[in-house]
């Protein structure tokens, strides 16, 4: 292991060295995840809204008036579903979060001072706090917006004041003691609105103060809405959808990188050839494939070192988190393992330096082109996604969005982890042969 | 301590690059492959080492202890060191990192690496460099970086392919005087080169190679003495100059100062310019 350990550190602190080399190893991908990345990132904020999906169990006047104020709302996009699709979808982690409107809601909003306020369900992930918050706060906003409407519009609140103190009046539920407190408040207020205010008018502390007494004598607080949450705890592996933008740009930004390590080895190899430097390695006294393995061990862990960099550059700054991080290590392994096929495929592709870099980039810029590492497969025609089977780079980015949003199981991950270790311990058969052909038969 | 025998190798399965070429090597003597470029000395010596396979022929390395194998076995290989003609070193490793790769694939670990490293660099006076990338050193500093690497792991054997290439005179001495330290220490040297400044210089005995063929081998003096022919006097006499061959040239000048006014004259030796000469009816260096 001596003389591979030595040609691995050799070559690792070379690329490191080699500023062209290492621009295309790491900047490059950097770059383009990071190009990609605010694109993607930049067209999703531009929306301005989160979907929420709305459940109308009530069906009435006010239920529909309240989602209609939703829709015209910049916070939220409601979507209409049934309740048990929007359960299903904010589990899956296609959606964020469900607002539920129960049967009785637009009785509730009738009475905004008693009874029970209007109820809201809020299905949400509990993860998503933020999210939640904000559906809160734009839920109880439109929700007590109508009420707000009755203090700004003293006729209609002189009515619905004379329409409470006839219905306190006989009300079961309500002792003695209640109905004289609630009365006197409704007739206080009926007086004061007669007398002082005028259209336009907002609440004074006064107002606030009388809720704080009234809530002294046990009547409770005055509660405008009344939502309950419900953890729904996404599995998004129930889900084959990008969660995030980046979880597409991810697997090609890494893609990118891989490329870069195996054209920069491969060209080393020619390089070594072209300078001088494999006489003097075939000189030692090492056989011949521990300088291939010297060379595979140093690309293969600069892939690993590149998948690494990548990975924590996706989720650092732009939120990836992968569903599956062992499915993850599982994907990033065969495709080092395939690119280090390539790599050795490319070493043996040109006599001299620039015809190696030109024949292995050109290879490299076709697999990518077909194989989906420019644009997404799902963008191109149906033929040419069957023809991208021929591409290594597909079935990278297959395995990688496996584990980071498609919730591959390992049975799924076999046929692409498959044809990746297929793909390297062919391309290596192969060049090693190719390479051993090429040095003569000393 | 190395033997070639009857050795032939072509290119393309048509053009014999070397051409039965046969030679051995004592212990402890420099001997100077001497020939003009695409005379087949430096694949002679991608044979010898074992970076080539010969097409016919054969070539054994020899060990202190008596016993001898092949090129290609490691356990030879270990005890030959090589500086190829292309300057076989990393330009972005420092000249430590150069020579310490090189001690490590030669089997040095731990303190006999640090040492052996420490040691060749000193050797070829880059000590002081030696935390310097290779790019940044001189034509002749890199030279000398491509000799440490091919003693760094103490070779009993060592192969150096026109070690003087592209290097300036005052790297090129400090070359001869490393080589001729390394004789003192007991290494047996090979030496190719189409200077035969450098083969009368440094060589013990010298083989004479033209069209992948020995023409001669035999130490320098008895090379001239049997092919360099006479002393040539070179005189101006009575307005023109005569050139006269004589095996007593000082003799020829006292007759010729006799015979009458001699206003100049020079005096040219036989040397291994004049054995190619003679030998190829070519210049060494056409």
């Amino acid at each position: 292991m001596g003389p591979i350990f030595a040609l691995a550190c050799k070559d690792l602190r070379l690329l490191v060295r080699d500023k062209v080399g290492f621009f295309f190893v790491f900047g490059f991908p950097l770059l383009f995840g990071l190009f990609f990345g605010v694109i993607f990132k930049g067209a999703g904020s531009s929306q301005g809204a989160i979907t929420i999906l709305v459940v109308d169990d009530d069906q009435s006047e006010a239920s529909k008036a309240l989602i209609g104020k939703l829709t015209s709302a910049a916070e939220v996009k409601p979507i209409v579903a049934t309740y048990e699709a929007a359960l299903d979808q904010v589990r899956k982690g296609e959606r964020v979060a469900y607002v539920r409107i129960p049967k009785g809601y637009g009785e509730s909003a009738r009475r905004p001072f008693w009874g029970t306020p209007p109820a809201f369900e809020l299905g949400v992930d509990p993860a998503r706090k933020a999210e939640a918050g904000m559906i809160q706060g734009v839920i109880t906003q439109y929700a007590v917006r109508d009420v707000m409407k009755i203090f700004s519009d003293p006729d209609a609140l002189r009515k619905q004041t004379a329409t409470a103190i006839e219905e306190v009046s006989k009300a079961d539920d309500l002792t003695p003691v209640q109905k004289g407190i609630m009365t006197a408040f409704f007739g206080a207020l009926d007086s004061f609105m007669s007398l002082t205010l005028a259209p336009g008018a907002a609440a004074t502390d006064g107002n606030k103060e009388g809720a704080e007494e009234g809530a002294s004598i046990g009547i409770g607080g005055w509660e405008p809405v009344r939502i309950t949450v419900n953890d729904v705890r996404a599995d998004r592996r129930l889900s084959s959808k990008p969660n995030n933008p980046m979880d597409i740009t991810f697997p090609q930004c890494l893609v990118w990188g891989l490329m870069g390590c195996s054209a920069a080895f491969g060209i080393s190899l020619v390089v070594e050839r072209t300078r001088g430097t494999l006489i003097r390695l075939r000189l030692a006294p090492i056989v011949r494939w521990h300088i291939l393995a010297g060379k595979a061990a140093a690309c293969f862990l600069m892939l690993l070192a590149v998948s690494g960099v990548m990975l924590v550059f996706a989720m650092v700054a732009f939120g990836v988190r992968p569903e599956n991080y062992g499915m993850l290590a599982v994907a990033i392994l065969c495709s080092a393992i395939c690119f280090v096929g390539i790599m050795m495929l490319l070493s043996v592709c040109g006599k001299t330096e620039n015809s190696a870099g030109g024949i292995g980039w050109s290879v490299l810029l076709m697999m990518a082109m077909i194989g989906g590492g420019m644009m997404p497969l799902f963008f191109m025609p149906k033929w040419m996604q069957s023809v991208a089977s021929i591409s290594p780079i597909k079935w990278t980015v297959l395995s990688l969005e496996g584990a980071v949003f498609r919730g591959y199981s390992l049975s799924d991950m076999a046929l692409p982890c498959g044809v990746l270790l297929g793909i390297g311990v062919a391309g290596f058969a192969v060049g090693a042969r190719l390479f051993t052909w090429q040095e003569g038969s000393s | 301590m190395l033997t070639v025998s009857g050795l032939i190798k072509s290119y393309d399965g048509v053009r014999r690059a070397v051409d039965g070429v046969t030679f051995e090597v004592k212990a402890r003597e420099i001997f100077g492959l001497l020939g003009p470029n695409g005379a087949g000395k430096s694949t002679t010596i991608h044979v010898a080492v074992g970076l080539l396979a010969p097409d016919g022929g054969q070539v054994r390395i020899g060990d202190a202890g008596g016993s001898s194998g092949p090129p290609t076995d490691p356990a030879v290989r270990s005890r030959v060191g090589v500086a190829p003609q292309a300057l076989a070193i990393y330009e972005e490793l420092t000249g430590e990192e150069n020579i310490r790769f090189f001690a490590q694939l030669q089997g040095l670990r731990g303190a006999e690496l640090r040492n052996r490293t420490a040691a060749a660099l000193q050797f070829v006076e880059l000590h002081d460099r030696r935390r310097d990338l290779a790019r940044t050193y001189s034509g002749g500093m890199k030279r000398r970086l491509n000799l440490a690497a091919a003693i760094v792991h103490d070779p009993q054997l060592l192969f150096l392919d026109e070690p003087t290439v592209g290097v300036d005179p005052q790297s090129r001495n400090a070359i001869f005087e490393n080589i001729l330290a390394l004789r003192e220490r007991g290494l047996t040297v090979v030496y190719t080169t189409h200077y035969m400044e450098e083969a009368q210089r440094l060589c013990d005995r010298v083989a004479i190679m033209d069209q992948g063929r020995i023409l001669a081998l035999d130490t320098v003096d008895g090379l001239v003495r049997a092919h360099g022919g006479k002393s040539v006097v070179v005189a101006a006499v009575d307005g023109h100059e005569a050139r006269i061959e004589s095996d007593d040239p000082i003799g020829e000048l006292v007759r010729l100062k006799q015979s009458g006014p001699l206003r100049d004259f020079r005096l040219e030796q036989p040397n291994l310019e004049r054995v190619f000469l003679n030998l190829t009816g070519r210049q060494l260096r056409d």
